[in-house]
């Protein structure tokens, strides 16, 4: 097994008296990226500028590729300019007096590289990311996208091993910032380096990490792959941020659980079905369950569990989708689908839902 | 380890800042508080018998008071009726108006005084030469009254009211008026009950500082009120210091006192413009909203033009038509005009010789005067050095004390101070340096605040060490605030008047000095001369380093 390339352990960053992050603790794999999520205000940024130096922790250590940046214990506190990291900002930084080649050679003139390689490796630089074309311009006469790509390529050229990026597409437009998405993957890929990358769009978040980190106020709700963030979120908050769901709430069953699944009363004669994946189950019970897992149909599903006769309320039409919402057990439960098959609001349909979808919450 | 380390060291720093902006106001107080021997130093014995003593000279008070409110009311009401016209209403020639508005900063009110004395003054001014001869009665204007010497500090003053009450209106989000009106708000009702109580504070914290301005004013009281024995307290102080025996301690107490009065309106002025305002809090600029004022324009554009001719054009020309002249008279004949004064001021070796000593200073003040005030302004802003909001107050002290009294409590420090630099160019030097220092801070801060963080956050993720990043990044970004911190330094060291005049010694004269000195000595019409080509000295340095900035930086883009 490989070592982690990047070692988190119980960082703590205060503001004065109060705790603004932590305590974190995670790894990063040599190649892979990690994504930290969450909405503003809860301690990603930080997190990541504590990472690269820019913030001072007050405890907890820091390792990138086995050497300490980072040891409240060890009084160890490497510059940020020492660390070797890259990084990409959210204002992109691109120093606006200088060209873009400069721009670009900046970290290799500081490692005094000799003027050959320097141009080599700059263009190389740009080609990876289109900007070839570019480089006499002056750095103030470019376009958000075109910074976007400059900044990128000011970052990796000096073959960092390690780039961070703190929200580096929020200031692009959403056509731009889905092809930006892809393009950064495959760079991240090619390069095989190791990164560390903050935002608060989820589709970004699954889309591009190999592990994902859901923050909130300053504490970690999960780490997993996005797949897993995605189809088990592990709180209602995780539930809730990333994507739609609806957080049904109700009583174990043990007498009607059975073959894996455990059921819950959630009203009057109205039992579900769900999947506990392993965590433990307490008598209240809080489950997530997305909108689009469920199914609204005109005819009875042949499945014996988790089907139930409703009344379609309200239909939004939300352009690739619908958002239906439907009366169930007493309350409004929200449903998007793609195919409606005359579905409209007030009338009488069925709702059903696979119990594998609807996760079992721990919190 | 490091923690410790940099604890000390920015706990170091503000307390070298602290020495040298604070010794002058210690032994101020010393001089205030000594009742002892008057010839032995440090005191024998002290006591508040100075300050009692003040009480012989109410009517000097009064007279400060007096001139100060008289001259910011009028201030405000320049400054308001210009920044209101030039930033809400359609009035004609608006960029030109709003460039001539900066002009007064550059000439001083010392001219100004020269030109209104020539032109008011009860027997020989101008315009009372003038009054007489068309068979009227007695003077029609006296410069060397209360309200003359308000008038002339107001026209200059009014500049200053003009820059900060127009950045109040520019900081108002013009929807609140329009959020007013769609709600079926009248346009007088919009104005008295949205704008006026959105701009009040704002125009308010103005108000304050500019009386606070006032009250530590020397120049225009000591030309036009000196020789008719009217003293307000900085020429009162000025006076006692220069006068024989001089009375050290009676004026260290009037300088206390009046630093006290300006250090608290001052404090309150600050306290308004962090806290009170709803208007500046936004901090953001936005395009006001313009009002059409249709044929009334043209009365706006009259308005704001008068302002500039009384400021500036007429100021300017009444020195230019005196300078000619052998002796001033408001219809000089073709044979008695000359150029015989220009002459003599420029043979004149104190002339040349105090221009040359100023330039220098000028030169070595802006200098130096950058470079500490960004280092400065770095520190406070951008460093994660502990101590820097306390670094920040030391920093900007001196400015709440006025020139002259700061001026006087160097001198007294130096007279004991066992280093040689009383009475030298070196002691003027510091003394620029201290007193403008708030000046550069608060310039270079400005455009420091602008410049993202992240651009130099980014070289140092780079690699880049403090010192490359100062060269490649910070500087060069900074550096069309740097040259108008330069220019700013420049021009307020060579017209400086109010510390010069006290620590200038015979052999370190400056300009402005000399050129009051010859105002009292010898002609108006050779002073005339003497102040217009200061001003040209300036005008010309301006011009130049405009020119030369501008080429360097066209170098760049």
């Amino acid at each position: 097994m490989t070592a982690p390339h990047i070692e988190v352990d119980d960082l703590i960053i205060s503001y004065g008296p109060v705790a603004a992050v932590g305590p974190v603790s995670f790894k990063v794999m040599p190649g892979q990226q990690l994504t930290l999520l969450g909405p503003s205000g809860c301690g990603k940024t930080t997190t990541l500028r504590a990472l690269a130096g820019l913030e001072q922790p007050s405890s907890g250590r820091i390792r990138v590729g086995g050497e300490t940046m980072y040891s409240g214990a060890d009084g160890i506190d490497i510059p940020a300019e020492k660390r070797g990291l890259s990084m990409v900002f959210q204002s992109y930084a691109i120093w606006p007096h200088m060209t873009v080649f400069e721009n670009v050679a900046y970290g290799l003139r500081v490692r005094k590289r000799p003027a050959a390689e320097i141009t080599e490796r700059v263009h190389a630089a740009l080609d990876l990311v289109q900007m070839s074309r570019f480089a006499g311009r002056a750095a103030s006469a470019l376009s958000g996208g075109q910074q976007q790509r400059v900044a990128l390529a000011r970052a990796c050229a000096f073959s960092p091993t390690v780039l961070l990026f703190d929200e580096p597409l929020s200031n692009l437009d959403a056509k731009l910032r889905g092809d930006m998405r892809i393009e950064l993957r495959e760079l991240q890929h090619r390069l095989g380096v190791t990164s560390v990358y903050v935002t608060h769009d989820l589709e970004e978040a699954l889309a591009m990490s190999d592990q994902v980190v859901v923050m909130r106020a300053g504490h970690i709700e999960q780490a997993a792959p996005p797949d897993e963030i995605y189809n088990r979120p592990r709180t209602s908050f995780v539930a809730d941020f990333v994507g739609s769901s609806n957080l049904v709430e109700g009583r174990l069953r043990p007498d009607l659980s059975a073959d894996g699944l455990i059921a819950l009363d959630v009203a009057e004669d109205t039992v579900i079905y769900a999947t506990s994946y392993g965590r433990s189950v307490k008598d209240d019970v809080t489950l997530s369950v997305r909108t689009v897992h469920l199914r609204v149909t005109t005819h009875r599903p042949a499945s014996i569990r988790n089907v139930w006769a409703v009344t379609v309320r309200r239909a939004v039409f939300l352009g690739d989708m619908t958002q239906l919402h439907v009366i169930w057990a007493g309350r409004e439960i929200v449903v998007r689908c793609t195919a409606l098959d005359g579905i409209a609001a007030g009338i009488e349909a069925w709702l059903s839902v696979d119990p594998a979808h609807c996760v079992v919450l721990e919190a | 380890m490091r923690r410790i380390r940099r604890t000390a060291g920015g706990l170091a720093i503000t307390l070298a800042v602290a020495a040298i902006s604070l010794y002058p106001v210690y032994y101020l107080l010393q001089a205030a508080f000594d009742v002892g021997d008057p010839d032995i130093r440090p005191p024998t014995a002290y006591g508040l018998d100075n300050f009692i003593a003040i009480g012989d000279y109410a009517g000097i008070l009064g007279n400060t008071v007096l001139v100060a409110f008289a001259a910011t009311i009028m201030a405000l009401m320049f400054g308001f009726a210009t920044a209101w016209i030039l930033n809400r209403t359609d009035v004609p020639f608006k960029n030109t108006l709003e460039q001539a508005m900066a002009v007064p900063y550059y000439l001083t009110p010392l001219l100004g005084a020269f030109a209104w004395s020539l032109l008011g003054s009860p027997e020989s001014g101008l315009v009372n030469q003038a009054w007489v001869g068309m068979g009227f009665e007695g003077p029609l204007i006296d410069m060397t009254s209360p309200l003359g010497i308000a008038w002339v500090m107001a026209l200059f003053e009014g500049a200053v009211a003009f820059v900060m009450i127009g950045a109040v209106m520019k900081s108002m989000d013009p929807s609140l008026e329009e959020a007013s009106q769609v709600m079926g708000g009248s346009r007088l009702h919009t104005i008295f009950r949205v704008t006026l109580p959105l701009v009040l504070p704002g125009v308010l914290g103005a108000a304050i500082y500019v009386f606070a301005e006032m009250m530590g004013s020397f120049s225009a009281a000591l030309v036009l009120g000196t020789p008719a024995r009217f003293y307000v307290i900085t020429t009162a102080i000025y006076q006692l210091v220069s006068q024989y025996p001089p009375r050290i301690p009676l004026a260290a107490a009037m300088g206390t006192s009046l630093f006290a009065i300006m250090f608290v309106m001052l404090f309150f002025y600050r306290r308004m413009i962090t806290r009170g305002s709803f208007v500046t809090v936004s901090g953001k600029g936005f395009r006001p909203r313009v009002i059409r004022m249709g044929r009334l324009r043209w009365v706006m554009f009259g308005v704001c033009a008068s302002y500039v001719a009384l400021a500036v054009v007429l100021p300017v020309l009444t020195l230019a038509f005196a300078s000619v002249q052998k002796l001033t008279v408001a219809l000089p004949k073709w044979s008695d005009l000359t150029l015989e004064h220009y002459r003599n001021a420029m043979d004149m070796n104190a002339v040349r010789q105090a221009l040359g000593n100023s330039l220098m200073l000028g030169l070595a003040t802006a200098t130096i005067g950058v470079l500490l005030a960004f280092l400065l302004a770095w520190t406070i802003q951008r460093s994660k050095l502990p101590f820097r909001g306390a670094l920040e107050y030391v920093v900007m002290f001196p400015q709440s004390v006025p020139r002259l009294v700061f001026a006087f409590g160097m001198m007294w420090a130096w007279l004991v101070i066992p280093l040689p630099i009383y009475g030298t160019i070196w002691l003027l030097l510091i003394a620029y340096l201290t007193v403008f220092m708030p000046l550069g801070v608060r310039t270079i801060t400005g455009v420091m605040v602008q410049l993202d963080k992240s651009l130099d956050e980014c070289g140092r993720v780079c690699g880049a060490s403090w010192a490359m990043r100062m060269r490649t990044i910070t500087m060069p970004l900074l550096k069309p605030g740097l040259y108008a911190t330069w220019m700013l330094l420049f021009v307020a060291s060579v017209r400086e008047l109010g510390a010069s005049i006290l620590l200038m010694g015979p052999h370190s004269k400056v300009i402005t000095p000399s050129i009051v000195e010859s105002w009292f000595a010898t002609s108006s019409e050779l002073t005339a001369a003497m102040a217009l080509i200061q001003t040209a000295v300036i005008g010309a340095a301006i011009a130049l380093f405009t020119i030369a900035t501008r080429r360097a930086s066209q170098h760049k883009v």
